[in-house]
Formats: C-alpha cells, structure tokens, sequence
C-alpha cells in the first residue's frame, strides 16, 4: 500500500527515487542466495568506514611528524584511540573480506564467463587495496613502515630506464622528511579509486544478473534481513578485534619511532601484505621481483582463460582440491616473512614456484581434463 | 491445506516478525549511532586545546605591587597583587566619580581580593599596557599606562584618564584554590 | 614539591580505598593484563613517584602531559601544582631528562616503552634482572648484565634499590615493588586508554552479540515466511 502510493510522489519530484523503489521493491531476485554473496556489500561498508575514519584522521595527522602526530591522536583526541582502533581493524577487515571473496570466487568458478569483467575488477581491487594498505602502513611513522618504504625507494630509485624515471616520480627522491606528505595524499587518492572499483564490481554484477525466475523475491525485505544479518555478525568480530586487539597483525617494531639508526630484525609487514612480501622476498634480484609481482598479477587476471572447462563445464572436485592447495600455498608465503626461519627465502622460493604452477600448469590441464 | 496453515502462521506469526523486525532495525539505529557518535566527536577540542581554552595560572610567584602577563585565546591575561596601601585607597575612590564607573568589589573577586584579573589591552585603541612592573611607567594613578594614546588605568584596571572611556576587559575566570587560577 | 605530593596521595588512595601494595607482589600479578584488565591506579601513582625520582634523572616521557595525570586520580589542582613545582604548566610534559650519551645508546623515552617492547612483565623482569655476569661471559666497557635484556648485556646501570624512594601511601619501597610499581605506571603511559577500551568494549560486545542474534533470528523468521 504504502509503496504504491509514494512511489508516483517521489518519482515525479526526483528522477532516480522511482528507479531506487524498483530495484529493491519489485521481485526481480533469486531466492535462496549463499551469504558469500553478501561478501561485496559488506566490502563497500568498510571501505565507507574506512574513508571516514580516514577523513577524522586526516584532520589531526601530520606527515612532517607523523609518529608524532599519531601519538596525539591516540592520546589527546577525544576518542582519538577509538578512531585509530576504527581505521586499524577497518583495514584488517577489508582485506580478510576480500581475501575470502577472491578465494570463493576461484572455489565455484565465477570467473568463468560472463563473469570475467567482475573477476579483472576483483583482482584489480586487491590489487589497488595492497597499494593503499602499504602506503598507510608507511603513514604511521614506525619503525617498521619506515624501513619498508627506505627499502621500497631505494629499490624504485636504482631501477634504470622508464621504470626509474616513474620510481622517481612516485617517491619524489630518497625518503626523507617530505615524502609522507606526498605519501598521504596518493593514499587518499588511491582510497577515492578504491571506491570507484567497488562501484564497477557492483555495476558489472548487476549487469551479469541471471533474469528472475518464476518463484522470485524482493530484496526488500528478503534480503535486506540477509544483508543485515552478515552486518551485524560483521560488526561483533569488527567491535571485538577493535576494542581488544587494535594492533593485530602489526609488528611491535612498528610502535618504536621511525628511525635511521633503529633497524628492525625481520621484516615487520602487517598481515594482510604477508603474502606479497613473500612473493618479492623469494629472489634475490630486484628485477626479478619486480616481474614476480606483476607476472602475478597477469596469472590472476587470466585466471578465466587459463581454465579450460568452459563456460558451463563441470566444476570438478580435483581442481577443487587443488584451489584449497593454492590457498594454504599462499598463506604459507604470508609465513615465511614472519622472521627466524633460515631456510625462509628458499621455502619462499617453492611457494612462489607452486603459485605460478597452479596457473600456468595445473588449472589448464585439470580443468580441461574434469571438462569431459 | 498448505495454504491455510501458511497463512494461519502468517497470521499468527505475524505480529512476533514485525516485533522482531522492529527490535532488530531499533538495535541497529543504536548501534549505528554508538558507532558513528565517536567519530564526529573527535573533532570536538582535544585535550591540549581544552588545556589551552582553560589555562592554569599559577598566582603564588606574584610579588606583591607587580603583574604577570601570560597568552590565553591569543589575548594577554595580566594578574596583578595589590598592595594593602592600594587596597584601601581603591577602595575609598567613589565609582561615580570614575569615567566608567566601578566599584572595588566589582573589579575583584570576593574571596581573594588582593588579585586583580584583566585582558591587559587598552580599550580604546588595542595596545599593550605598560606597568606590570613598578620599574615601568605607571601613569599618575600607579597603574597602568597605554604607550599608544595615553590612556591611565588605576590598579584595578578602572579608566581614570586618557581617551579610553572604558574599564579594562575582565576574562572569566575561578580561583580553584589560594595558588591557582583557571581562565576560561 | 613534597608537601604537594605526600598528603595528596595520601588523600587521595586512601579515597579510593585500594588493597595493600605488597599482595601485589607474591604472587606477582598485575591489574592492567588481560582482556578485562584496569589501571591500578594506586600502584600507578607509587610509580610515577619512582619514575620522578629515579628514572626521570636519564630517561624523558615527552608524551605524558601533567593534565594527563588527572586519569590516575590527581584532582585538576594537584596536577597543576606537580607542574608547577617542575616548572611547568599543565600541558608541559612530564619532567625528564635530555638524551644522553650512554658509551653509545642513549636512554630511551618511556611514554610506550611496554608497547615498544615486551610488555609489562618484562619492565619488572627488566628491572629485576641485574646479576653478576655468570663465568664465561665479558661484560662490554660500560654495560651491565641483565638477565631478561635480548642478549643479555644493556648499557642501563641497575637504577632500582630498596628504600630509594619514601612512598607518600606508607607502602615499603623494596626494589621488587618499586619495579612492580613503574611497570604499572609505564602501562598506564603507553596505553592510558586501556580501561575505557576495556570496559567500553565489554559493553559493545555484549550489545553487538545481542544484536547479531536477534539480527539472524529476524532474517530466518523473514525467510521462512516468504518460501
């Protein structure tokens, strides 16, 4: 009744409130949908959340000083420590999100086609997330992130050629007093085109919608409960890690002051960059690693032709077995950085090799071979 | 048959869904609120601008018949101690005779009338007063003098000469005990 | 600045009716650890004392702010008088020492020194761990031999001794409770919000449990209504 009656109202006050009402009024949705596939829209929310923390943040932090200024706000900004907490744990959280988004993606083969465009986009995502992640990490001003970015602009700025010259651009010189000014600002850009890829996720996901079936739902209020259900089970481990493990998967060299004459032993990334830093850890050649990571990031986006069962084959349970194989690979790439293993750049070494394996070797002929 | 029992559940259970329903989104607002609440809060003033909105002043160095001038909310705040002497004859001067008239207890605070508190800016043309020391001119009425138009004040920072018509500003402030006042 | 101190701590625990220092010590526990954690305030205060009187004379807590004091049961006026009898203001940190030369390292500053490094057990372990080098070992010119220190030798003299500080609340100044002590406080200055995380996520975890399960529920009772 109700929906009826305004509809007419808003829509001839408001051009887009009619076509709001009908995506999420009329019955235009399968019934029944997994909560993974809530996955998105609960990326969307932590990337929102993340952006107003940030904008909060912003306001007090100071890239000249920037432990300094981070003390600050945990210490004299009311619920300054809350905010940082916020931020922190938001950044854990998106990155487990999509982590656990890719990895269902391979696991029921939505890269397959129409889903290739959603699928390059996702893997843009992660990518853009790596990039933001590391810059932040670096903005805190710890020793850590200090040494990171030292050892990130020595590697950009000994690099010949073009790659050099866009080394150069990008750090501005030798880390020094000014580059967390510039550093905060390409952070908050690339934070701005994190929200612009979400965005096209979501387009590209509504355009490859399956039209509805006989037996369809609203998503209101069908799957707003669903959406609201996943918040909130979102929100209880969000409110637990923030309040009682702010710092988690940080490494306590990171709360000592950046300094020149203070090195940490081991590397001290943040978790959700483990994996990446394991990758470029394993050679010990720097144009090697350079290649690594992209070589990487070419397998993932070709992930939906190097699988050869096409468009509706099978999804077969040996390929299955092996993507649960790929995830404990890269999860154990993520350990090797960790420090104190001696043999941790060979065992980076095998890990690598097997992750390019998988694509290159593994996922053409297995699938090709559970496609009859 | 079906039917009949759906819509006897839908009938029965109808009124506990819409109370759930309305717990639940209810408990949502909260939360969103308890979430959202901090962030904007942040930027209400920090610790150190609070610190600086309410200064501290620590009156107990002050020798008597001298001043201390000290920045609060970009204005000097100067604290002057009064002499017994000074005491008495600003007590004896009748207000109305004063260009802005004034008396001594309106100038001091009842419990610690031996202070006198006051922006120690010149009301007519903003300029530095002179007379925070007794080395310093202090104008006929010992004092304070404006170096810029001329303007005297008497210890209790009351007009007494000059083109100033008004007394010097008096900020709020608390004795929050015998040694220390709180600005602000 | 003693005559701040003495009756103002004095007045001030015996307000708060805190336990005696010394069950603290035997078996050694601390208030501030574990997820439902709190400052012990009183310990906290004993701390500060040594921290003035003891390691203030090598090491600064530049983050730590008099007005800051007020969190550990100081009223406005007493933090205003410590500051003032340090010569300072209420936003003045804490008085410290400049950084020094010590054969190579200088003192570091304490204001997160927990965080910086291993926690809380190891400050006490830290300061309680000075012993004469075991047979086999070659002290390095200037440093000391501590047995919780990485390595083993630090260039940090043993700087705690009993009955160095005269505590205002009558506790007795052992070193092992001056340690204990200043451990407590440097909890307190790397984390000064650990109660109200503590407690306010106590809250928020039962309040977002509530919530996530009514949430589910809801969506099951809508799910099932509409098949």
């Amino acid at each position: 009744m109700t929906t009826q009656a305004k509809e007419p109202w808003a829509a001839t006050r408001l051009p887009y409130l009619g076509a709001l009402c009908a995506t999420f009024c009329q019955k235009t949705r399968a019934p029944g949908a997994s909560y993974f596939e809530v996955l998105p829209f609960l990326i969307s929310i932590t990337a929102a959340f993340l952006t107003l923390s940030g904008i909060v943040l912003a306001v007090y932090y100071n890239p000249w000083h920037a432990f300094d200024s981070v003390q600050f706000i945990d210490r004299n900004v009311n619920n300054g420590w809350l905010i940082h907490a916020y931020h922190a744990t938001g950044t854990t959280m998106i990155f487990g999100l999509t982590y656990i988004y890719l990895f269902r993606a391979i696991l029921t083969r939505s890269y397959r086609a129409p889903g290739e465009w959603v699928w390059m986009l996702s893997v843009k995502l992660l990518a853009v997330l790596l990039l933001t992640g590391w810059l932040g990490y670096v903005l805190t001003g710890g020793a850590a992130g200090y040494w990171s970015l030292f050892n990130a602009s020595n590697v950009a700025l000994s690099l010949g050629g073009l790659p050099g010259a866009v080394g150069v651009w990008f750090f501005g010189g030798p880390a020094g007093g000014g580059t967390l000014a510039r550093l905060e600002v390409f952070h908050v850009f690339l934070a701005a085109s994190l929200l612009l890829v979400v965005w096209l996720i979501h387009a590209s996901r509504k355009t490859i919608a399956a039209p509805a079936p006989a037996r369809a739902v609203a998503f209101y209020p069908y799957y707003l409960a669903q959406y609201f259900a996943a918040l909130a089970v979102f929100a209880f481990i969000f409110v637990v890690l923030a309040f009682y493990a702010p710092h988690l998967g940080t490494s306590h060299f990171n709360r000592i002051p950046a300094e020149s004459l203070a090195v940490p032993v081991g590397a001290g990334v943040p978790w959700y960059l483990a994996p990446a830093a394991g990758l470029i850890g394993a050679f010990s050649s720097t144009g090697l690693s350079i290649f690594a990571v992209i070589a990487a990031a070419a397998v993932l986006y070709a992930l939906p032709w190097l699988d050869r069962s096409g468009a509706n084959g099978a999804k077969g349970k040996l390929y299955g077995f092996f993507i649960w194989v790929l995830a404990l690979d890269v999860l154990a790439l993520g350990l090797t950085v960790h420090g104190g293993c001696p043999y941790a750049a060979t065992l980076a070494g095998v890990f690598t090799a097997w992750f390019f394996f998988h694509f290159l070797v593994i996922t053409p002929l297995v699938t090709a071979m559970e496609a009859e | 048959m079906a039917e009949s029992a759906a819509s006897h559940a839908t009938a029965h259970g109808g009124s506990r869904r819409d109370f759930l329903t309305l717990l639940t989104a209810a408990t949502g607002a909260v939360a969103a609120g308890t979430i959202l609440w901090p962030v904007i809060d942040a930027l209400n003033p920090d610790a150190a601008s609070e610190g600086a909105a309410h200064l501290i002043v620590n009156v107990s160095d002050i020798a008597e018949n001298t001043a201390k001038t000290v920045q609060w909310g970009g204005l000097p705040v100067t604290i002057r101690k009064l002499t017994a002497k000074e005491t008495l004859d600003n007590q004896a001067v009748v207000p109305s005779s004063l260009p802005d008239p004034a008396s001594f207890t309106d100038r001091v605070n009842a419990g610690y009338p031996s202070f006198v508190v006051v922006i120690g800016l010149n009301t007519a043309v903003p300029c530095a007063l002179e007379g925070d020391s007794p080395a310093e001119p202090r104008g006929d009425f010992d004092g304070w003098v404006c170096p810029c138009d001329g303007s005297e004040y008497d210890p209790l920072g009351r007009v007494r000469k000059g083109p100033a018509t008004k007394n010097l500003a008096i900020p709020r402030y608390t004795f929050i005990n015998a040694a220390q006042i709180q600005l602000g | 600045m003693r005559r701040f101190l003495a009756p103002v701590l004095a007045l001030s625990l015996l307000a708060g009716g805190a336990a005696r220092a010394e069950d603290t010590l035997s078996p050694l526990q601390f208030q501030s650890q574990g997820p439902l954690g709190t400052i012990d305030k009183a310990a906290a205060q004993r701390g500060y004392q040594v921290f003035e009187s003891v390691c203030a004379g090598c090491h600064a807590a530049n983050q730590v702010h008099y007005r800051d004091l007020e969190a550990l049961g100081l009223t406005p006026d007493q933090a205003a008088g410590e500051a003032a009898a340090a010569g300072g203001t209420l936003d003045s940190p804490i008085k410290g020492a400049a950084p020094m030369d010590m054969g190579g390292a200088a003192p570091p500053d304490l204001s997160s020194i927990v965080a910086e490094r291993h926690g809380t057990k190891y400050i006490y372990d830290f300061l309680t761990g000075f012993a004469p080098a075991p047979g086999g070992v070659t002290l390095l010119p200037g440093h000391a031999y501590n047995t919780a220190f990485p390595g083993g030798q630090t260039a940090m003299p043993p700087a705690l001794h009993d009955g160095a500080v005269t505590y205002a609340d009558g506790t007795k100044a052992s070193a092992q409770q001056q340690a204990a002590d200043v451990a407590e406080f440097l909890t307190w200055t790397a984390d000064p919000n650990l109660d109200a995380r503590h407690q306010i996520g106590f809250r928020a975890i039962i309040f977002f449990g509530f919530l996530m399960i009514i949430a589910i529920a809801s969506k099951r009772k809508v799910w099932r209504a509409s098949v």
